[in-house]
């Protein structure tokens, strides 16, 4: 540990953290000590503390975005404990007996295996079931291809370098009141990078790493892949997590350097919070990607956690030839609202980039589809296609959608469409003719209306993304 | 404050209008003086900048002497009233029926539906520009239609701005159509060159009773130094029509914001508009169709022609409210950009709280099909004419789906002529019409 | 009037023309057959200078000209018409202004004066009688709406106003009955001339009942492999094209 940071650590004591040093947990608050508290507490470099405090001290200065068709008492960021260390193995249930058994339901629901139920829930690992191992198998693997994956806390240990050449590179610290606060104060999060024409040989994931170390409300993952290169990235647990932290607001970066592909997976879906609107996520994400000279960016998102979702996974598309897809099913249920979307920003010539945004709204939730395209003055002969769709269920529910299309390139070609229907009267009277129950009928007929997004998931995800309409969509018919 | 808002709040403080209308007039000094001005940041106006507006500087509304020897004017038989600098002339404009007035020559039974409405619809608390003509409140027309009645002429409204100064004319119009009544309004604005500088500001309201129909022409035809501060307001009866068609071709800044609210069920909306600015000009339509009651329907087309550095602002919203099962609402927004340096914005929107609804909205920002214009060079028309025919194509499918084909005639040559077209095309697209 | 030497040509990197020679003499109308995909339709959108389609080796020469050196209206101002398989569709744009501005540009290019409305409007109503298209089409939209049929005659009626030299018919029959087939063909038959060519491209014989060609060629492979008399179409369509299959090296 270097002076400077012994220095601060003193200095933090010094100012009343007395109790926060010997349980590893801070109290309630946030100032400029606390983000000097995480940093220290991270074993992390001078120029890495600078840049959180650089961004504290912007996020300061900023103000809550309240543009979205989102409806929610803002969080108060004085009330919430920024840093917590990992719960130890003993004070994690030690069977799945002591888990809720709500959640076990679920679980069984999605056909998910025992010894991963009890990986999910949390549940301590013996030798039986070894994460590990897993782990370990699939490290070996991928450092022989040259790819580093681990949390990123450990590449500001290992791979300095790469950290500070990325980090803040697509997502300032500025960019957003979201943001600023991410950088501020991430707990940890995934760092991947994809050596130069290398093909990653298997599929990342968080699944499994989200066992190895808990992670906190503040993600921050940063993805390079150079030159070349190829990596499919998966996120997020295909099962309902109980979040007892109510603000999540986490960061994504992707760098595709030239002819570099990057496809990134969320099956989101966090705590909705109950049948009466009440407790779940606050989920305020940013997630943008840049692509350099005939690279492609690729974001497929499931979300149907969160009591409120504020997302927008973007593509920068710098480079001459380069590619952006966004492809999403967003379904709100009882009182959720989801504000979400995507920004395609044409930079490079003959830019093309493909939105599909499928929308599900049912129970008395708000679902809004909100996305930028936009054609910058040399984006000579780039192309937008957008297909925005919303299914309502119920009649008190809301389905909104709000394009901004922007174009100063008079070669550039932008089509956006956008359609509402319901689950028909017909559609639901065949399917009961035939013998479906009314609310398989209606998660047969949802699934249908996601299967362009649910093709661009890889395989298993895609059938555990329609079991989990399935639950989600629970008690929303009748 | 700017030095416009400081102005407006000048004249508006000069209470000339007739007595029955000073607390209107007051309460719309008090809103505009209350306003904030739009920014960047402000959703209505996020790509369409006042801050150039704010700096304006404009006298108190005048009469100049005109003389219409070259004005084009919309060969119909019609009422036209004749605004000038947004003063009524009586010299230009005809006896009027009995369902049309001026707010200064109207009865006492005129003046209590102009106090019931004015303003009712034109929400100055929501709407900067309607306070700000609510704020100097003086010219306007009332056309009352009494049930059952039908106006048996067009009402042909001619706004036109003249003179060296610039100077703030305002102008408002109230409609309201009883049950069952039928009207039909042309909106007509023109300047007297391109130096004229003027700050238009036009604000309609329209109130249409149960299975009453209106037909609305609004053309905006002003020319280069003109500011348009515009707005449409229309609230449907039970089984209402409303039809309406836009046209702007551009200024320093055209904005019209199109307000429509459907009040009772089996009403319809169809609104059609054309934009086609040029040069420096910038013309931005705010549209905002408000479904509050069950099976009515709308209908909207708009689309643009960009040229130059121009820049055209498009935000079509359509807000189905809880309730208003079985909706039919379209929107459709096209756009050809045509130069390198030019711009277009497109919003369309929708809110959606009913799920018996059937809604769509499509925008596009793209070039001249490249099929049909091979298949016109096949026929050995050259690429550039080919261009012009087909850009005119693409406006001429929605002038030919205007229902009053007085206003289509009058509006082929100005189109010709925006587009470069052959005035022997328009020739024999007439004889055509006469022959077939 | 026409002479093709050894044409190749391609789209999007797929070689479909692979060497085709071609004479065509005044007054004579050739008819081109040959099994789909045989690279029938290229022809003729390279003989009027599609841009998709790349001329990789060979010459064309029409009127004793470069034509592969001209731009696509400079053809159609040399008389070269191109009768399309599947017309487009151009809302907005009148079919008279359309038609109109056509034979007003190749006129001009043939150093001769517009036509007033009055005469133009005496030719076009003539035209349409013989091709049998309500006048109502001129009004329309160019081909907006119109059934193949519709579209067909009013491809017809084009080439009538535009008196081309070389009138190329890409797969005119196809979709059209009896009738429309008859009218079609009526139309080309009053048209042929001592000065006048026609290149027919068809997959059936049963235009060629109508239109009857001095020639007939069959285009395979991208190239010409067999060429005969009309009875060369006769035995085509007893014989299928798989006859030819041993032609096709």
């Amino acid at each position: 540990m270097s002076e400077q940071v012994e220095h601060l650590i003193r200095k933090e004591y010094a100012a009343g953290f007395h109790t926060a040093i010997d349980t590893d947990t801070l109290p309630p608050g946030l100032n400029e000590d606390v983000v000097r508290f995480i940093s220290a507490k991270k074993n992390e470099p001078e120029w890495l503390l600078e840049w959180r405090l650089q961004a504290f001290r912007a996020w300061l200065e900023m103000d809550e975005p309240n543009w979205a068709q989102l409806n929610y008492k803002a969080p108060d960021y004085q009330s919430i404990s920024y840093f917590s260390s990992p719960k130890s193995m003993e004070d994690r249930p030690q069977s799945l007996d002591e888990v809720d058994p709500k959640l076990l339901e679920t679980y069984e629901k999605l056909g998910i295996p025992l010894h991963e139920q009890e990986m999910l829930a949390g549940v301590a690992m013996d030798v039986v079931f070894d994460s590990v191992s897993v782990v370990t198998t699939f490290r070996e693997k991928l450092s022989e291809a040259g790819v580093i994956f681990c949390s990123i806390s450990e590449a500001v240990e290992k791979y300095p370098a790469l950290v500070q050449k990325h980090l803040g590179s697509v997502v300032p610290q500025k960019d957003n009141y979201f943001a600023a606060l991410n950088s501020a104060v991430f707990s940890d999060g995934s760092f991947v990078y994809i050596p130069k024409g290398v093909r990653c040989p298997m599929e990342l994931s968080t699944y499994f790493r989200i066992n190895e170390q808990n992670t906190g409300q503040f993600e921050r993952t940063l993805i390079v892949a150079e030159e070349g290169s190829h990596v499919s990235y998966l996120e997020g647990c295909t099962a309902p997590m109980r979040d007892e932290n109510q603000l999540h607001a986490a960061v994504v970066e992707l760098v595709a350097n030239d002819n570099a592909e990057i496809k990134y997976s969320t099956v989101q879906n966090w705590y909705p919070g109950d049948e009466d609107g009440k407790g779940g996520i606050y989920n305020f994400v940013t997630k943008r990607g840049v692509c350099h000279t005939r690279a492609k960016i690729s974001w497929t998102q499931v979300e149907t956690g969160s009591a409120v979702t504020w997302k927008y996974p973007s593509c920068v598309l710098r480079g001459d030839h380069s590619v952006g897809e966004f492809y999403s099913v967003a379904l709100t249920n009882n009182y959720q609202q989801a504000d979400t979307g995507t920004k395609m920003i044409h930079i490079g010539k003959n830019t093309r980039s493909t939105i599909i945004s499928k929308g599900i709204s049912a129970g008395k939730s708000q679902n809004t589809y909100r996305g930028l395209v936009r054609m910058n003055p040399g984006a000579d002969g780039a192309r937008n296609y957008t297909q925005c769709d919303s299914l309502l269920i119920g009649d008190r529910c809301g389905a909104h959608t709000f394009p901004y299309i922007e174009s100063k390139n008079p070669s550039a070609v932008i089509e956006h469409e956008a359609t509402t229907s319901k689950v028909s009267d017909d559609q639901m009277f065949l399917c009961q003719q035939r013998g479906l129950d009314p609310e398989k009928a209606v998660s047969m007929i949802v699934n249908g209306f996601c299967r362009e997004v649910f093709k661009e998931l890889p395989m298993e995800f895609a059938v555990e993304a329609g079991k989990l309409l399935e639950v989600s969509l629970e008690g929303s018919v009748g | 404050m700017g030095v416009l808002q400081a102005r407006v709040l000048e004249l508006a403080a000069i209470q000339n209008a007739p007595a029955w209308l000073s607390d209107l007039r007051y309460q719309g000094g008090e809103r505009f003086a209350a306003a904030s001005w739009p920014t960047r940041r402000t959703e209505n106006w996020k790509y369409t900048s006042l801050a150039a507006l704010a700096k304006k500087d404009v006298a108190a509304a005048h009469a100049e002497s005109v003389e219409f020897n070259d004005l084009a004017m919309i060969d119909a038989d019609a009422y036209r009233l004749v605004f000038i600098n947004g003063v009524f002339s009586e010299k230009h404009s005809d006896a009027l029926p009995p369902q049309v007035t001026t707010f200064a020559a109207a009865s006492e039974e005129q003046i209590t539906v102009v106090q019931r409405h004015l303003g009712r619809l034109a929400d100055s608390s929501e709407h900067l520009f309607a306070a700000l003509s609510q704020s100097v409140l003086e010219q306007g027309v009332l056309i009352h239609v009494a049930a059952g009645q039908c106006l048996d002429k067009p009402i042909y409204l001619l706004n036109y701005s003249a003179g060296k100064q610039a100077c703030l004319a305002s102008t408002r119009n109230l409609v309201v159509l009883e049950e069952g009544a039928q009207a039909e309004v042309f909106e007509q604005f023109n300047s007297d060159g391109d130096e004229q500088s003027n700050l238009v500001a036009s604000q309609t309201e329209v109130v249409i009773g149960n299975n009453a129909k209106f037909k609305h022409y609004r053309l905006n035809l002003e020319r280069e130094g003109i500011t348009h501060a515009g707005g449409v307001f229309v609230e449907l009866g039970r089984d209402a029509l409303y039809s309406g068609f836009a046209l702007t071709k551009g200024a320093v800044l055209i904005r019209n914001d199109y307000v429509l609210t459907h009040r009772g069920s089996g009403a319809h909306v169809e609104l059609n508009g054309v934009y086609l600015p040029r040069g420096k000009q910038v013309v931005d339509y705010h549209t905002n169709i408000q479904h509050c009651v069950p099976h009515c329907t709308s209908s909207e087309v708009f689309r643009g022609i960009i040229g130059d550095q121009a820049k055209a602002v498009f935000n079509g919203r359509i807000h189905i409210h809880q309730d208003a099962q079985k909706t039919l609402a379209e929107l459709s927004n096209k756009n050809l950009l045509t130069s390198n340096k030019a711009e277009v914005d497109t919003k369309p929107e929708l809110e959606i709280y009913a799920d018996d609804v059937r809604c769509a909205h499509g925008a596009t920002v793209a070039q001249l099909n490249d099929e049909s214009l091979y298949y016109l060079q096949s026929r050995g028309i050259d690429r550039e004419q080919a261009q012009i025919m087909m850009s005119f194509g693409f406006i001429n499918e929605l002038i030919q789906s205007v229902e009053n084909s007085d206003v289509v005639e009058f509006l082929m040559p100005i189109l010709a002529d925006q587009f470069g077209r052959k005035e022997s095309l328009l020739q024999m697209e007439a004889d055509a019409l006469e022959s077939l | 009037m026409l002479r093709i030497e050894n044409l190749c040509a391609r789209v999007e990197e797929k070689e479909i023309l692979k060497g085709l020679n071609l004479h065509v003499k005044p007054g004579e109308v050739h008819a081109i057959m040959g099994p789909n995909g045989a690279g029938k339709s290229t022809l003729g959108s390279v003989l009027a200078g599609r841009e998709a389609f790349e001329v990789t080796a060979g010459s064309v020469a029409f009127q004793g000209k470069d034509l592969l050196d001209l731009d696509v209206e400079a053809r159609a101002h040399l008389g070269l018409f191109l009768a399309f398989q599947y017309p487009v569709e151009i809302p907005g744009v009148s079919n008279m202004e359309f038609l109109k501005s056509s034979v007003d540009a190749v006129r001009k290019a043939r150093g001769k004066s517009d036509l007033s409305s009055v005469e133009f409007m005496k030719l076009a109503r003539e035209a349409s009688k013989k091709v049998k298209l309500d006048q109502a089409f001129l009004k329309r939209g160019v081909n907006e709406g119109f059934s193949g049929g519709e579209k067909k005659r009013n491809e017809i009626l084009q080439m009538m106003l535009l008196e081309p030299s070389l009138c190329i018919l890409d797969e005119t029959d196809s979709g059209l009955d009896i009738d429309a087939l008859q009218t079609v063909a009526d139309g080309v038959n009053a048209m042929r001339s001592p000065d006048r060519s026609f290149v027919v491209v068809t997959h059936y014989q049963r235009l060629l009942d109508y239109i009857v060609p001095d020639y007939v060629h069959v285009l395979a492979g991208g190239k010409i492999v067999k060429s005969g008399d009309k009875s060369l179409a006769k035995e085509l369509e007893a014989k299928g094209y798989s006859w030819l299959d041993g032609e096709v090296a």
